[in-house]
């Protein structure tokens, strides 16, 4: 194994504000593959976002690749026409990324980039691209998504998004509900609170949060909150536990916890009537309702065998079986995209470990090392886990592939973060 | 029994007369205060604490044992610490064992003190909320946390409250008293705290 620390990372000051958070490989793959991102050519421009140091980090943080410093390249071709293949070859490197960044207007900017491989000395793919300053970000993780997907065979999740909660007890509403990039830019505040907010999950579409927010004197309500509008409304505020928003892959329901009826059960709420339907009946504790691809099923944590384990019910038959037997504490789970692998939290000699489990071979592996792991939350393309842990007593996120191989840490500026959730593709 | 109450009596007596020379008492009504004014007891304590016995040990047997069964506070008797409790609405926070929702004994004075307060003043209003160590997942904890905070609920009813004067929240993990991760404090961490919203004594 490698350890990748700071050196090969391709971040730049100049693109990172001072409360955003900044991301670190810190075990990357063995076999990631060398590719040259040269510094895109900006001949009458001057860009204010550099678009090659951004696909260079994307790729890198990904683990799959192994980008190589530019201060290394012999020669910085901007397209096909100035390309010197021998100065690639002699590197070692299989593919080249070049391109450049012409101004076509005030604040207006033209991007061409070609993905070139070395041994056939041919462009594998291109594309211009005509976005405003604002838009330079999202052209460079277009691009980090197609050279990914056309190298890996997956598609790239680059340009999605991160949701977390952050809390700084040094401010008056020390709690706020954000997110950012995948990359940790362009941080946006959603809510900010003097009491907790939690358990923050994205629509399928990716437009609307729902969120646990504490804000009314203290007490726990579910609230839906459009990102574009900034428009919100309280959906739940029953006696008792509001608690775990999770949407139903057609967008019209959430699965949520109540104790309403005198012990935390799941619930499905109907967004367009408010309509409530109880899904489970159980003494013991039924919450973190999580709902698998198709809609059918959903998987909760319940204590009914004594501990915490994994359930699934169906929502339909409200047929019941238990999921996870490893150990006494397996909870909260997340589910890959195509429901093949289930993420969750899971506990040995008293450290809480993220887990991923194979629900069709039922193998199961433990995937990090740090203790007090949780809130694990899977990238669409199901390529990474986002989770959140402790670092020295403060609140980190950090990544992990499914496979373990890969580790990437997302350090804080300020405060603690926690409870990351990774959007759908948008 | 009696003699075993009086010398409870006589222990938490000298516990809140350590404490009020120890400093400045603060009036804050917050966690912090509640859980700094149980330190500075507990440090004035943690050597001439007798430990709690059943209440049916006669008192000589209490007093050869004194010696043995003076006990340190630690993580593990934290919750049950008479050094935690005294017998009046004073005491504002119950703690718990570790996954534990039992209402610990040496909480009984206290809680019965605020059951009598209650009781007596039907303007009252108290809301116990619930909050449970960092460990584990933080929607579980919000459910262990109810499970605190209803069992306080449950033996103040029992007391004779009226249900009217009592409603329950569940934090879980998101509100922590200490930040640290010790094992002293997440005991601290695992509590309910008794709010009072009207009619505070």
């Amino acid at each position: 194994m490698r350890v990748l620390v700071g050196i090969l990372l391709l971040w730049l000051c100049n693109v990172l504000h001072a409360s955003e958070l900044e991301i670190q490989v810190t075990q990357g793959r063995d076999d990631a593959l060398p590719i040259a991102v040269v510094p895109f050519g900006t001949p009458d421009s001057d860009p204010p976002e550099d678009i090659g140091a951004i696909v260079a980090a994307d790729l890198h943080r990904s683990g799959q690749f192994d980008p190589l410093p530019p201060e290394d390249l012999l020669s910085r071709p901007h397209g096909q026409e100035d390309m010197i293949w021998r100065d690639f070859r002699v590197l070692g490197t299989d593919y080249v990324v070049a391109g450049r960044v012409e101004t076509t207007g005030e604040g207006q900017y033209r991007v061409r980039y070609g993905l070139y491989d070395v041994p056939r000395q041919e462009k594998v793919l291109s594309q211009t691209y005509e976005p405003s300053g604002k838009g330079l970000r999202d052209v460079a993780h277009a691009i980090s998504d197609r050279i990914y997907e056309h190298l890996t065979g997956v598609p790239g999740a680059f340009s999605t998004r991160i949701l977390y909660v952050t809390k700084n007890i040094d401010l008056e509403r020390p709690y706020r509900l954000q997110y950012a990039d995948a990359d940790g830019a362009r941080v946006q505040t959603i809510l900010r609170s003097r009491e907790p907010i939690m358990s923050a999950s994205w629509s399928p579409n990716g437009k609307r949060v729902a969120y646990v927010s504490f804000e009314d004197e203290g007490m726990p309500g579910i609230y839906v909150h459009d990102l574009a509008t900034a428009e919100r409304r309280r959906v739940s505020s029953y006696p008792g536990i509001n608690g775990a928003p999770a949407w139903s892959p057609d967008g019209d329901r959430l699965a949520i916890t109540l104790s309403r009826d005198g012990n935390p059960e799941i619930y499905l709420l109907e967004l367009g009537s408010g309509e409530l339907t109880r899904l489970t009946d159980h003494y013991g504790i039924d919450t973190e309702p999580r709902w698998m691809p198709d809609g059918e099923s959903l998987l909760f944590t319940s204590n009914r065998a004594g501990g915490p384990q994994i359930y699934e019910i169906n929502v339909n038959t409200g047929n019941t079986r238990r999921v996870t037997f490893e150990g006494s504490y397996n909870a909260r789970a997340d589910v890959t995209p195509d429901g093949r692998f289930m993420v969750f939290v899971h506990r040995i000699d008293g450290d809480f470990h993220v887990a991923v489990k194979d629900l069709e071979r039922g193998t199961f592996d433990v995937v990090t090392s740090t203790e007090l792991d949780e809130s694990p939350s899977v990238a669409p393309n199901g390529s990474m886990i986002i989770y959140a842990t402790q670092e020295g007593g403060e609140g980190i996120l950090k990544a992990v592939s499914m496979d373990g191989q890969v580790k990437v840490e997302l350090p804080s500026r300020e405060g603690e973060v926690r409870e990351p959730a990774w959007s759908p593709f948008l | 029994m009696r003699s075993s109450t009086l010398n409870r009596l006589f222990a938490l007596t000298l516990v809140a007369t350590l404490a009020a020379c120890q400093s400045t008492p603060e009036q804050e009504d917050t966690a912090e205060t509640e859980q700094q004014d149980q330190q500075e007891q507990q440090e004035q304590q943690d050597t001439a604490e007798p430990e709690p016995t059943e209440p049916s040990e006669p008192a000589e047997a209490m007093d050869e044992e004194e010696e043995e069964t003076t006990r340190p506070v630690t993580a593990d008797n934290f919750h049950n610490h008479p050094s935690n409790y005294d017998a009046s609405t004073d005491t504002r926070t119950v703690h718990f064992a570790f996954d534990k929702s039992t209402v610990p004994s040496a909480a009984f004075g206290a809680l019965k003190a605020h059951a009598r307060h209650l009781k007596s003043n039907s303007n009252a209003r108290v809301r116990l909320a619930g909050h449970t160590d960092e460990r584990g997942t933080r929607e579980y904890n919000v459910a262990l946390g109810e499970r605190r905070a209803k069992a306080v609920q449950k033996y103040l009813r029992l007391q004779g409250v009226s249900s009217d004067q009592l409603e329950t929240v569940s934090y879980g993990e998101e509100k922590p008293a200490r930040r640290g991760t010790s094992d002293m404090d997440y005991a601290h961490n695992r509590r309910v705290e008794i709010e009072y919203r009207a009619g505070r004594p």
